[in-house]
């Protein structure tokens, strides 16, 4: 989806969209006048100040975004050199602890910044005593201890803000003053694991953080106190008027990471990329600009000299040290999805239906194979099944097939993923598609285990080929569905469109269930797959 | 404004071409141009891009084209080859070059003592714990050996301390030492003080600094790889993001001269004490290239031209002209880095502990 968007701001860009472009050059090759940039989803939201520079400067940018890991990956890899003349992410703290990366990231110029805060519905800062007064981690930790707020955050291999929020969370409660090392991560685990309990919503983007978090606010079952995200993310919530009240900002006074967003040319970049990129950043640098920018995208302005504008209510902030090395990243990392974060409860729905045999029921394999540790890339690495995790796949055609359901443990999980592994080499395709009665069965599987352990991140991947053949049909699932415990109705359903599948009914059942449909049609399944990890 | 951007951002080696055009003068024939190609310290590319520099050289008939590296690569990785001068930020780069080419005369037309720049509470707060104070000179000056007492210990335990109570290590704000010049002169002084006021000069001393001097930019975690970075947050963000930040005297004394508004009134700039000094030294590698370094050195209008970029000049008066009451005259307690090799096994061993 998130690819799927950047080819539609892409082609909004274009004066001339080829219909497939070239996998090596996701936005064309090079050319005069334009500057091709690998970039964080957020700055979508450029698009009408990058319009108006266009103007101005004869600098027109093509985005393709991209997740932080993803992006750091490209870059360390090589597969952005002659693919892209820049960069564009919220920081490039991450690829600059990885010594590939770190080589390809020539002149890097600051366009604007945004901490990564907590923001709280009014009644919750009020309920909990935040309101109009200093906070700091410590203390937002223990109410989330006690459970007396719930929030939402992205994930840290996905998102940046989530990445940030990580990493200060664990400085301020490590409060050792220093840069987090991977010896200290041990230490400040049962803290973490205290402050992680009460995050109930997790994302694989900021954009889509917010737009759950709006709707769940409309539905007194499914409302969430508060979520972490860039400031400019929450001042634009508080702007848009999408929400029942406003969110009060929580600033915390030991410290926030801030996004600074490096429009950051690649060492391999030719000379006219480089006279566009000097021309695009004086230009978003100039006064004008920047107030221009913060009236947009609220977010701060970073030349001196250029007013903070009253938006901004806190104006200075502590700002805590950043790990430098890849060792402390990835330790935090590692220990955040094993160790820390409540457990995932994962029902992967999947169609082995006759018209997936072949290349699909092998795409399928190889995607869910990815997952127990088979890929090795630095986002395979973060995005597979998980210690602590409860993974249930099961398997349809013309009726659901037997679910099977593995337990990741906390120590040691390499037999568990092995059994996975060789599960899901054992998939063979054929019969009829029943999507509705498997979907309604995965109900029926969930049920009793969330009302017995509902501690857990639940969510459901609904995998399929093509229409509705067997069982119900959607009108009935519909109409079912407000039967099913309302404890099970919130449980996202993440569909991905595959082969032939129908993208309005699967679009349907993902916007009633609070889901996202991911679209697998022109992207490989193992990459959606791991795309959705984000989310679960 | 538009110097200012283009300040100083190339670390990674990051060749850029600079055509500079010689303004109000397409009417001369080229063949009385004499075009000097030379590889520079990013930091001097505003400088040489200025259209007053550009006139002040057309007046000698002469059109300079820079490239930019960071001074660690001019000395080690760029192709000298291709140029006729060669003018890294810091001597003990410009000696190994010196060295490797067999060049015997060089100019050091700019200089830059380094400093550190700070807010008003944050000065009270360090002359209470003794490491502020009156230096030799007319000026306070950060007490680098007092500093050093005080880096392992966070602000708010620091005694007293009701202005900026940051659960966070009592540092200066330093670049990426694996990359940029202005940390190599920070470790420069450091280096200095722990070895007992002393310019570490063998093994047995390099070996006992380290430890000390390492933990100074692994502490700090993120580091940026260009001097503007930190100097730009320090302007623009305030003391909660970076309370003491690394400068060379030129960054902070360019922005008093233009008077932008940029410098607020609880702003302080301190020297440390010990300084070092950056010296900008240009190494001739042909007769071309030694003329626009005897040029810089002596012509007062370029000289003049560099001070209201914040340099300290060959004439010091020149300088002291255009700075007028914003820096002292004259600098006190500077000492001498160590040499290239030394420096370069310093950073090498710090490079090694990230």
């Amino acid at each position: 989806m998130r690819k799927a968007l950047a080819f539609l701001l892409v082609a909004g860009l274009l004066t001339a969209c080829t219909d497939e472009p070239d996998p090596g050059q996701p936005v064309g090759p090079a050319e005069p006048g334009t500057l091709r940039v690998l970039a964080g989803s957020e700055l979508a939201d450029m698009r009408p100040v990058l319009e108006e520079a266009a103007k101005a400067t004869g600098v027109t940018v093509k985005f393709s975004f991209t997740g932080t890991l993803e992006g750091a990956e490209a870059l360390a890899s090589g597969s952005a050199d002659g693919a892209y003349d820049a960069v564009w992410f919220s920081s490039n703290r991450y690829p600059a602890a990885i010594p590939e990366a770190a080589k390809r990231l020539g002149n890097q110029v600051k366009i604007m910044s945004s901490p990564v805060v907590l923001g709280l519905s009014s009644s919750a800062a009020q309920r909990l005593g935040f309101a109009g007064r200093p906070v700091g981690w410590a203390e937002i930790a223990e109410k989330a201890g006690q459970k007396a707020f719930s929030y939402g955050m992205t994930d840290p291999s996905a998102s940046n803000s989530g990445f940030s929020a990580l990493v200060g969370v664990a400085s301020a409660l490590a409060g050792a003053g220093n840069a987090v090392d991977a010896n200290q991560v041990a230490a400040v685990t049962p803290k973490l694991t205290e402050f992680f309990s009460a995050q109930a919503l997790s994302s694989g983007s900021s954009g889509w953080l917010s737009e759950a978090f709006e709707k769940r606010a409309q539905d007194p079952a499914g409302k969430i106190d508060g979520l972490i995200n860039y400031e400019s993310v929450l001042l634009s919530m508080n702007a848009g008027g999408k929400l029942p009240e406003p969110l009060s900002i929580v600033y915390p006074s030991d410290g926030v990471v801030t996004a600074d967003y490096p429009l950051t040319l690649l060492t391999g970049a030719n000379d006219d990329a480089r006279g566009a990129h000097q021309r695009l950043t004086d230009h978003l640098r100039t006064h004008d600009v920047q107030r221009r920018i913060a009236e947009t995208t609220h977010r701060r302005p970073v030349v001196p000299g250029v007013e903070l504008g009253a938006r901004f209510t806190q104006k200075d902030l502590l700002e805590l040290p950043f790990p430098a090395t890849r060792d402390a990243v990835d330790a935090l990392l590692s220990a955040y999805f094993n160790k820390i974060r409540r457990p995932s409860r994962t029902l992967y729905v999947v169609d082995t239906s006759g018209s997936m045999a072949g290349d699909r029921i092998e795409a399928l394999r190889t995607a869910l194979v990815g997952l127990t540790g088979a890929d090795a890339s630095l986002t395979g690495r973060f995005r597979g099944f998980r210690n602590r995790e409860e993974v249930t796949i099961m398997p349809f055609d013309t009726t659901p097939r037997e679910p099977r359901t593995f337990v990741v443990p906390e120590q040691d999980p390499r037999a568990v993923l092995a059994e996975i592994k060789s599960f899901a080499e054992g998939l063979n395709a054929n019969g009829g598609t029943a999507i509705y009665d498997s979907l309604d069965r995965a109900y029926t599987v969930l049920a009793p285990v969330l009302a017995k352990d509902p501690d857990r991140f639940h969510s459901i991947v609904l995998m399929t080929d093509g229409e509705n053949a067997n069982g119900r049909d959607f009108a009935q699932f519909q109409t079912g569905f407000t039967g099913v415990p309302a404890q099970v109705r919130q449980v996202p359903v993440f569909t991905v469109l595959f082969g032939e599948g129908s993208g309005d009914e699967l679009s349907k059942v993902a916007d009633m269930t609070g889901g996202k449909v991911f679209d697998a049609r022109n992207t490989k399944l193992t990459d959606v797959f791991k795309e959705i990890r984000g989310y679960q | 404004m538009k110097r200012r951007l283009s300040i100083g951002l190339a670390v990674v080696l990051l060749l850029a071409v600079v055509a500079v055009v010689v303004w109000g003068r397409e009417d001369e024939p080229d063949s009385e141009i004499t075009v000097v190609r030379g590889v520079i310290g990013s930091e001097k590319q505003a400088f040489f891009t200025d259209p007053r520099v550009v006139e002040a050289f057309a007046k000698h008939k002469i059109k300079v084209e820079v490239d930019t590296a960071g001074s660690r690569q001019i000395a080690t990785t760029v192709d000298l080859g291709k140029y006729e001068f060669a003018f890294p930020s810091s001597s003990p780069a410009a000696q190994k070059i010196q060295r490797d080419r067999k060049v015997t005369t060089v100019h050091t037309p700019f200089q830059s003592p380094m400093a550190v720049a700070t807010f008003e509470p944050i000065v009270k707060l360090l002359e209470a714990n003794g490491a502020v104070r009156k230096g030799a000179g007319d000026y306070q000056v950060l007490d680098i050996a007092e500093y050093l007492e005080l880096a392992d210990r966070r602000w708010d335990q620091l005694p007293g301390n009701t202005a900026y109570p940051a659960r966070k290590n009592v540092l200066i704000t330093t670049t990426d030492p694996r990359e940029s010049n202005s940390a190599a002169m920070y470790l420069s002084i450091v280096s200095f003080v722990a070895n007992g006021n002393a310019v570490v000069s063998s093994a047995e001393q390099e070996a006992k600094v380290l430890p000390r001097i390492a933990k100074l930019f692994l502490d700090q975690g993120y580091t940026q790889n260009s001097t503007e970075g930190p100097f730009e947050d320090y302007l623009s963000a305030g003391m909660g993001k970076s309370p003491m930040v690394l400068v060379y005297e030129s960054q902070y004394v360019d922005r008093l001269i233009r008077a932008d508004g940029s410098i607020r009134p609880d702003m302080r700039m301190l020297y440390t004490a010990p300084t070092v000094y950056s010296k900008h030294t240009l190494v001739p590698l042909s007769p071309n290239g030694d003329r626009v370094g005897r040029l810089l050195a002596t012509d007062p209008e370029l000289g003049r031209l560099a001070a209201t970029f914040g340099f300290r000049t060959t004439s010091p008066k020149l300088f002291a002209e255009v700075a007028g009451d914003k820096a002292p005259a004259d600098l006190v307690d500077a000492v001498e880095p160590p040499s290239f090799e030394t420096l370069e096994r310093l950073l090498d061993e710090v490079k090694k502990q990230y």
